[in-house]
């Protein structure tokens, strides 16, 4: 049975292998989250004439759309001015905290 | 759309204007041009009333679907093997007592037969040879069974967890979240099971990550009300989020799971916390201050004999939950709560063991026999207040921005008794029993009488581990150890085996998890126990060397698991 069990997660393992499983998609949210803070709260923040904006204030997939069709159109130099990379990284932030994405669950 | 309309006819205007007589052969293509536009517009006009039509359809269904549903479901096969499971049982037994009363003939004639005494004596041929030789005085154990040994290998278990997390916006500032959860066997659906260990009882505290079958349980709902008058307070009430904290959430490749640390709590409470987000003030990234208060234990409803006979009090906690820093990078969370009148157990459910009817309920066993495979289920009450307990810890997580992380928790528990026990024990201490008459005076009946010590007693635990990103997925390494005295509540830890995190003694996890895809993730871990002490996950009873129950020096009315180990692999899917 114990042979079983171990033939079982090979059997799993060789189909994720198969499958070849990746979720990265380039960007690296933790350093989006430091680009974030640096580039986009500057003009972003409570009371600012731009609007707050926080990553919950899109939906993943809005989030997709304005890096992939807007890029920022009411300003495009600020996006200009930044990386691929950079951008990448901001994009995958904002995905990963979107309003509809997994949140931590505490009561605040 | 409308900024497009606008486009589209002011090109249509501007190139009629456009148009002048001297131009005579560009007229026709002007025209030929305008009522290219004409159709086009016809045609956005069309697209537009279609978009309306669906707009107000979404819009609708957006304002009458008040809740949103998420949820993760996954399915866990184990291969379960336990070393060394010993049962000796005995009670501690004042035997001067007893002495004193027999010769006062409070149990009746020892010659007599049929008096209480002689049928005791007949009954316990050894003992009552032992005690009329002056072997036995003072207070000692009353062995009540010969001492079994045994290995247990459940070679496979499969069990299946869903559960379904509920959000909905009130207000602005109002939140109302929840879960409910359903943790069963595959096969098995009874919601009870024998009473072979604090973990095999079906209670409020436990019961959304104990296997207890097919039914969703609500195993968290509350509101959050932010922002309260402007300010940075915040208050929320219900079925606290207080299972799955830091750090144990990185073992469930899920994000913080609880608010409380998982290090000293992982149980299902209802209560009230009064947050304030001390982060704007100060400008420290997710720093919070939180007091929290709930009541673990309803003393009254429900537990009284015809409204009276209620010797318990309510269990009420409170305390202070501190995220000193939290910015995605470092995080510290500080704990102490204090728990004033824990009681001798909880109120659950239990299919009680036949093997304790042939010890404590000799007349009812001889029914009982009759019926092997079958056992009684019962509500239990715990009999009486067996002291306070406090409980404090630091916690810091380390991630790096390349999803490195490492973790280390320091826990203390402190349990203060107050000398009263229960048939298991009181607080951290074990009952000395004294021989009395039942009601009719027919029977001598083994009552707990008080607690063999009230000492105050401290216990510590460490946790520590890291998550690091390896070729599909992750490789995590986790080490836990609880002293003689840990007791932190963390028993709804869904570890069959028992809550990793209470034991006393220490625990070794490897995992491997594979990243399918952004929401499924396969699971292959392990995880060995060694216990050091008895009474894991337990505030009841005196904690026992294991190796003295194993040689048959220490005794516990429950059985005593020397080492065990969970190899295990897991398919989780997140929707």
């Amino acid at each position: 049975m114990m042979k079983t069990t171990i033939q079982l997660g090979v059997l799993l393992l060789a189909t994720v292998l198969a499958a070849g499983a990746n979720a990265a998609d380039g960007g690296n949210p933790k350093k989006g989250k430091h680009l974030y803070k640096k580039e986009c709260k500057v003009c972003h923040s409570k009371s600012d004439a731009a609007g707050e904006l926080t990553p919950m204030s899109k939906t993943m997939a809005q989030w997709d759309r304005f890096f992939d069709k807007d890029k920022h159109k009411a300003k495009p130099e600020v996006f200009q001015k930044l990386s691929e990379q950079d951008l990448k990284d901001i994009q995958q932030f904002l995905y990963d905290h979107a309003a509809d994405s997994a949140q931590p669950q505490t009561c605040g | 759309m409308r900024t497009l309309v606008a486009i589209v006819v002011a090109q249509a205007l501007g190139l009629a204007a456009m148009a002048s007589p001297a131009v005579y052969a560009a007229e026709v293509t002007d025209n030929a041009k305008i009522a290219e536009l004409k159709q086009q517009l016809a045609e956005i006009t069309e697209e537009l009333e279609s978009l309306n039509s669906r707009v107000n359809k979404t819009e609708r269904h957006a304002a009458l679907d008040r809740i949103t549903f998420t949820g993760d479901f996954r399915v866990r096969a184990h291969s379960l093997h336990y070393q060394d499971v010993t049962w000796n049982p005995a009670i501690l037994m004042n035997f001067s007592d007893f002495g004193a009363r027999a010769m006062a003939g409070e149990y009746g004639d020892p010659a007599n037969v049929n008096s209480p005494l002689g049928k005791m004596m007949a009954a316990n041929p050894a003992l009552a040879t032992a005690f009329q030789s002056g072997q036995l005085s003072g207070i000692m154990p009353y062995v009540l069974a010969a001492k079994s040994r045994q290995d247990i290998d459940n070679d496979i278990y499969y069990n299946t967890r869903l559960r379904l997390n509920m959000k909905a916006q009130v207000w602005d500032n109002v939140d109302f979240a929840g879960r409910l959860s359903m943790y069963k066997n595959w096969g098995d659906s009874t919601g009870v099971q024998v009473f072979d260990s604090w973990r095999a009882f079906t209670m409020d505290g436990t019961d959304s990550s104990n296997t207890s079958g097919d039914w969703l349980r609500v195993e968290r709902a509350y509101f959050d009300w932010r922002n309260i008058g402007g300010s940075e307070f915040y208050l929320s009430i219900g079925r606290r989020p207080s299972t799955y904290g830091p750090p144990s959430h990185y073992r469930e490749n899920e994000l913080r799971g609880g608010t409380p640390s998982g290090h000293l709590v992982n149980f299902n409470f209802d209560g009230m916390t009064i947050g304030y987000k001390l982060g704007e003030l100060t400008g420290v990234e997710g720093q919070v201050v939180r007091f929290c208060y709930g009541q673990g234990f309803e003393s009254q409803w429900g537990n009284g004999e015809l409204f009276g006979d209620t010797i318990t009090k309510d269990t009420h906690l409170g305390g202070f939950n501190i995220d000193a820093i939290n910015d995605g990078n470092h995080f510290l969370q500080f704990t102490l709560f204090a728990a004033k009148d824990i009681n001798d157990g909880f109120k659950g459910t239990m299919a009680f063991p036949n093997q304790l009817a042939s010890i404590f309920a000799p007349t009812m066993y001889q029914d009982l026999q009759k019926f092997d495979n079958f056992n009684f289920v019962t509500r239990v009450q715990p009999s009486g207040v067996i002291g306070d307990m406090y409980l404090g810890g630091v916690g810091y997580s380390y991630e790096t921005d390349d999803e490195m992380k490492f973790f280390a928790s320091f826990g203390w528990t402190r349990t203060v008794g107050n000398g009263y026990a229960g048939m298991f024990g009181g607080l951290l201490s074990d009952a000395v029993f004294t021989a009395e008459l039942n009601n009719d005076g027919s029977e001598i009946i083994m009552s707990p009488s008080t607690a063999d010590s009230n000492e105050n007693h401290d216990g510590y635990g460490i946790y520590v581990g890291m998550q690091i990103p390896a070729p599909y997925g992750k490789f995590g390494l986790e080490y836990n150890y609880g002293s003689k005295y840990w007791t932190p509540f963390t028993q709804a830890q869904d570890d069959p085996i028992g809550s990793k995190l209470a034991t006393r003694g220490h625990v070794v996890e490897g995992y491997y998890i594979f990243d399918v895809n952004p929401h499924m993730f396969i699971k292959l871990a392990g995880l060995y126990y060694d216990y050091e002490y008895t009474g894991s996950g337990t505030p009841v009873g005196a904690p026992q060397k294991v190796s003295d129950v194993l040689n048959g020096t220490a005794y516990s009315l429950l059985p005593v698991i020397d080492t065990a180990f969970d190899v295990n692999a897991s398919l989780t899917v997140n929707f």
